[in-house]
C-alpha cells in the first residue's frame, strides 16, 4: 500500500458521500441548481475578472498594493469565515471516531481532513484568482504570471487553514470542540462586523468629495502591513509584471518555506491532539450542565397557549444557542454600520427614496435572517409540533409572532436614526414609519413561509436549512412584495401630491383625477403584495401538513 | 390478517395500511387492531417497516393507502382530535437540548393545552421524581445521557395522560433498572386502561408485557395473536417468540449463515 492510501480511501468515501448527496436531489433540481450556480459563477467571477482588469489598466501604480490587499483581505476572510469548518472538519466529526480506531496514520487523516478543509477555502479564493488574472490581463503581464498565480493562492490557503488548524489544536487543550466552534462562529461575526465598522469608519471616511485622500490612505495602510506574510505572494505578483523575477523567486520561496513550517507544525500538533482523546472524543458536554433553578412561578399561572409555548421554548432555545445568536451580530452591527456611513456629513443619504431603499434592505435581511430557517431550525423536534393537536398555522403564527418584534424593533430604530441624520420632515418619517411596519409584516412571513416550504429538518447547520427551492421562493417573494410595496408607496405619496397640484410628473398634468388613479393603482399593487404574501403562507402551510419526505429523514 | 380484541372495541386501528416511497413499498397491507386497555407488542427485523406502520397511526405520515384509526377516530379525516388522545414516542425521541427538562415538559403540557396549576406541577413532579430526574430538572437537556432523554421523552407523554400510546423502542438505551420501571408502568397504565402499542425487537420485552403480538416482515404482517395462536400458527407448541419470530420471518438459519460465513 502507498504512503497516503488512507487518505484516498477517505476522500473517496466523502466524494461518494457528495455525490450521493447531489443526486439524491432529483434531475429537474440538481438541473435548475446547476444553472444557478453556473450565473452566479459567471455573474461573480466576471465581475471580480473585470475588476482587477480595470483597475490594472487604469491605474498602474496601485497593482502592488491591489495585489497585496488581495491577498490580505482573502487571508482575513479565511480567518473569520473559515474557523467553524475547520473544527467541524478536524476536530468535532462523529467519523473521526472510526477514522481513529481505524489502522490509519494520524498524518493519512491530517492530509485528508486538509484536503476538506481546505475545499471550502479554495471556493472562496476563486474570486480573488479571477481578480489576479484579471490584474495580470490588464497589466499586460507576462505568460509565467498565470501560471504562478495559482500555485500561490493555493499556497496561501495552504498555509492558512493550517495555522487554524494549528491554533484550534492549542484551543483544544483547555476547551470542548465544540464550545469552541460556537465560540469560533461567534467571533467570527464579531470580527467580520468589526471589520466592516473600521472599512466604514476610517477608510471610507470622506470617499466621494476626497477620493485621492482615500486611495492615499488605502495604499498607506497596504504599506503598513506589506511586511506580513499574507502580502508576499501579492509582492511575488506585482515583481513579476514589474520584470523582477528575482524578487519574484524569493518572495515565493520564503512563502513555500513558511507553508512548509506550518504544514509541519499542523501535522504535529494534530497527531497530540488525537492522540490526547480531545475533539469530539473525551470531551466534556457540548453543553454544559446549568445549576439547576427553582421553577418559573409565572409559568404555573394563565391558559396554556402552543403558539406562546412554541414561541416562548424558541426564545429559551435561541438565547441560549451561541452559534444561533452569532448569526445575529452581523444583523445587529449592519445598521450601526449604517448609521455611521451615513452620519457623516460628507455622506447625504440621497433622499427620500435612497432611505426607503436602506429601510427595505435592512428589514428584509433581518427577516432573512430571522424568519427563514425559523421551522427548519426546529429540526427532529417538528415532529413533536406535528404529533400535537393544533393546525399548521398556528405553527407558522407562532414563528411569526416570535420573530417579527426584533426585525420590527431594529428596522424601526434604524429608520428614526436615518430620517433624524437626513432631517427630514415630521410626514416623511412617519411615511416610513409606515413602510417599516408594513414591510416588517410582509417580509417575515415571507421568510417563515420560505422555510417552511422547503425546510431541511436534518441539517446540522441552520445555514443549509432551507432547500434551493424554498431560498428560490423567499428571495423572489421578498423581492416582489418589496417592489410591489415600493411602487404602491411610491403611487401613494405621488398621487397624493397630484391631488394637491404640487406633484411634478413630466408631461402629465396634476390633477386629482390623475391622483386619484395613482392613488386607485397604488390600492391594486399593495394588494398584488398582499396577494404574494397570502399565496406563500398558503403554501407553507400546505406543504408543512404533507411535507413526508423531510418528516420521514428526521 | 386481522385480528380483532375480543371483547372490547378497538383503541387502535390498522386497515390495509399501504406506504410507498417510489417503487419501494415498505408497508404493504398492514391491518391489526388492538382492544383498550391491552398491551400489543409490534415486532419485526430491522427495516421490517415498524416505524413507517407507527409513524402512518399517529399522524406522522400519510398512508399512500388504507385507514388508520385511533379512539375511532381516522387520524386523516380529524387529526387533531386523534393526537389529542394519543402520544408517540420516536426511537430516538427529540428533546430540544437548550431546554430544561422541566422547561421541555412545560412545553409540550402547554403545547396539548394541559391547564396549568397545582395539578399540573405535581404531576409533573411525580413524574420527574418516577424517572430519577427530579435533581437535574434545572439542567440543559443537552448535557443529559441517553438514557436520561429517553426518560424525559417518556415523561414528556405520561404528563399529559394519552389513552393510546404509541412507542418504538421505550427501553431503547434505559439501563435494566430503569427498564423494569418502564414495563411496570406500562403494565399498570394498561391495567387503568390506557392502550400501550410497543414496537420492539427485544423479544423477552414483547414475551412478557404483551398478551398479543403482530409480526411484521417486510412490509407485511406474517403472524398476529396471543403466544399460544402464533404456535398453533407456526405449528410449534413449545416454541418461545424468539422461535416463532425466526421462524415467521423466513431467512437462512444462522447455523447455516455461520457455517457458510467460517466455511
Amino acid at each position: 500500500m502507498s504512503a497516503l492510501a488512507g487518505t484516498r480511501t477517505i476522500l473517496g468515501a466523502e466524494i461518494l458521500a457528495l455525490r450521493h448527496r447531489l443526486t439524491s436531489r432529483g434531475k429537474a433540481r440538481l438541473a435548475l441548481l446547476t444553472v444557478f450556480l453556473a450565473a452566479a459563477g459567471i455573474f461573480i467571477v466576471g465581475g471580480a475578472f473585470s475588476l482587477g482588469a480595470g483597475a490594472a489598466h487604469f491605474l498602474p501604480t496601485a497593482i502592488d498594493p491591489l495585489l497585496v490587499g488581495g491577498f490580505t483581505g482573502l487571508s482575513v476572510l479565511m480567518l473569520v469565515v473559515g474557523f467553524p469548518t475547520v473544527i467541524a472538519t478536524f476536530f468535532v466529526g462523529r467519523d473521526l471516531l472510526l477514522l481513529t480506531l481505524a489502522p490509519v496514520r494520524t498524518v493519512e487523516i491530517f492530509a485528508a481532513r486538509l484536503t476538506l478543509a481546505m475545499a471550502a477555502n479554495l471556493l472562496i479564493s476563486s474570486i480573488l484568482l479571477a481578480v489576479i488574472l484579471g490584474v495580470g490581463a490588464g497589466a499586460g503581464a507576462p505568460a509565467i504570471y498565470f501560471f504562478v498565480a495559482v500555485p500561490l493562492i493555493f499556497a496561501q490557503v495552504l498555509a492558512i487553514t493550517c495555522v487554524q488548524t494549528a491554533l484550534m489544536s492549542l484551543v483544544l487543550q483547555w476547551v470542548p470542540a465544540r464550545r469552541a466552534r460556537d465560540v469560533a462562529a461567534l467571533v467570527a461575526g464579531l470580527t467580520g462586523a468589526g471589520l466592516y465598522l473600521a472599512w466604514n469608519l476610517s477608510l471610507r471616511q470622506s470617499l466621494g468629495a476626497r477620493s485621492r485622500q482615500d486611495l492615499a490612505s488605502l495604499n498607506t495602510l497596504l504599506q503598513r502591513i506589506d511586511w506580513l506574510p499574507p502580502a508576499w505572494p501579492g509582492h511575488a505578483l506585482s515583481d513579476i509584471i514589474g520584470g523582477n523575477f528575482g524578487a519574484a523567486a524569493f518572495w515565493s520561496a520564503l512563502l513555500i518555506l513558511v507553508c512548509a513550517v506550518l504544514l509541519v507544525l499542523a501535522a504535529v500538533l494534530y497527531q497530540r491532539t488525537l492522540l490526547a482523546g480531545l475533539g469530539v472524543f473525551g470531551s466534556p458536554q457540548a453543553i454544559w450542565s446549568r445549576k439547576a433553578r427553582k421553577p418559573d412561578a409565572r409559568a404555573a399561572r394563565g391558559n396554556p397557549s402552543p403558539a406562546f409555548a412554541i414561541a416562548r421554548k424558541d426564545w429559551l432555545a435561541f438565547r441560549r444557542d451561541i452559534r444561533r445568536l452569532s448569526r445575529l451580530i452581523p444583523a445587529l452591527l449592519f445598521p450601526i454600520g449604517y448609521v455611521f456611513a451615513v452620519a457623516r456629513p460628507s455622506q447625504r443619504t440621497g433622499g427620500f427614496w435612497t432611505e426607503v431603499f436602506l429601510v427595505g434592505f435592512m428589514s428584509m435581511f433581518m427577516a432573512t435572517s430571522l424568519a427563514t430557517p425559523s421551522i427548519p431550525s426546529e429540526k427532529r423536534g417538528f415532529q413533536i409540533l406535528r404529533m400535537a393537536p393544533l393546525p399548521m398555522w398556528q405553527v407558522l403564527r407562532a414563528k411569526i409572532l416570535l420573530t417579527l418584534p426584533p426585525v420590527l424593533a431594529m428596522t424601526f430604530v434604524f429608520s428614526v436614526v436615518v430620517t433624524m441624520v437626513s432631517h427630514e420632515a415630521a410626514d416623511r418619517a412617519i411615511e416610513l414609519a409606515i413602510l417599516v411596519l408594513w414591510l416588517g409584516c410582509g417580509f417575515v412571513a415571507v421568510g417563515v413561509s420560505a422555510g417552511s416550504i422547503d425546510p431541511r429538518f436534518d441539517a446540522l447547520d441552520d445555514r443549509r436549512a432551507v432547500g434551493l427551492v424554498g431560498t428560490l421562493a423567499g428571495l423572489g417573494g421578498s423581492l416582489g412584495f418589496g417592489l410591489l410595496s415600493a411602487g404602491a408607496l411610491a403611487l401613494f405619496i405621488y398621487g397624493g401630491d397630484a391631488i394637491g397640484g404640487a406633484s411634478r410628473l413630466g408631461p402629465f398634468p396634476s390633477t386629482p383625477q390623475l391622483g386619484a388613479l395613482m392613488w386607485g393603482t397604488g390600492v391594486v399593487l399593495a394588494a398584488g403584495s398582499l396577494a404574494i404574501v397570502g399565496f406563500l403562507l398558503w403554501l407553507a402551510n400546505s406543504r408543512l401538513r404533507s411535507n413526508e419526505v423531510a418528516v420521514a429523514n428526521t | 390478517m386481522t385480528s380483532s380484541a375480543p371483547g372490547a372495541s378497538a383503541a387502535v386501528e390498522a386497515r390495509q395500511l399501504v406506504k410507498r416511497y417510489g417503487v419501494i413499498t415498505a408497508v404493504d397491507g398492514v391491518s391489526f387492531s388492538v382492544a383498550r386497555g391491552e398491551i400489543f407488542g409490534f415486532l419485526g427485523a430491522n427495516g421490517a417497516g415498524k416505524t413507517t406502520t407507527l409513524r402512518m397511526l399517529c399522524g406522522l405520515l400519510t398512508p399512500t393507502a388504507g385507514t388508520a384509526v385511533i379512539d375511532g377516530i381516522d387520524i386523516l379525516k380529524d387529526p387533531r382530535s386523534a393526537k389529542a388522545r394519543m402520544g408517540y414516542l420516536d426511537e430516538e425521541p427529540f428533546v430540544h437540548p437548550h431546554l430544561t427538562g422541566r422547561e421541555f415538559l412545560n412545553f409540550v403540557a402547554d403545547l396539548y393545552r394541559m391547564p396549568r396549576g397545582t395539578q399540573r406541577e405535581q404531576r409533573m413532579q411525580r413524574l420527574l421524581g418516577l424517572f430519577e430526574l427530579a435533581n437535574r430538572d434545572g439542567e440543559l437537556i443537552g448535557a443529559y445521557s441517553h438514557g436520561m432523554r429517553q426518560k424525559i421523552g417518556l415523561a414528556s407523554l405520561l404528563i399529559r395522560e394519552p389513552s393510546v400510546l404509541l412507542l418504538d423502542e421505550p427501553t431503547n438505551g434505559l439501563d435494566p433498572r430503569s427498564a423494569r420501571l418502564v414495563k411496570d408502568l406500562l403494565e399498570e397504565l394498561a391495567s387503568r386502561g390506557t392502550t400501550v402499542l410497543l414496537s420492539t425487537h427485544i423479544l423477552e420485552v414483547a414475551q412478557a408485557l404483551c398478551r398479543r403480538v403482530a409480526i411484521i416482515d417486510r412490509g407485511r404482517i406474517t403472524a398476529t395473536g396471543t403466544m399460544d395462536e402464533l404456535r398453533a400458527q407456526a405449528g410449534s407448541e413449545q416454541a418461545s417468540l424468539e422461535d416463532l419470530f425466526l421462524k415467521l420471518t423466513a431467512g437462512p438459519e444462522s447455523k447455516e449463515l455461520i457455517e457458510r460465513l467460517l466455511a
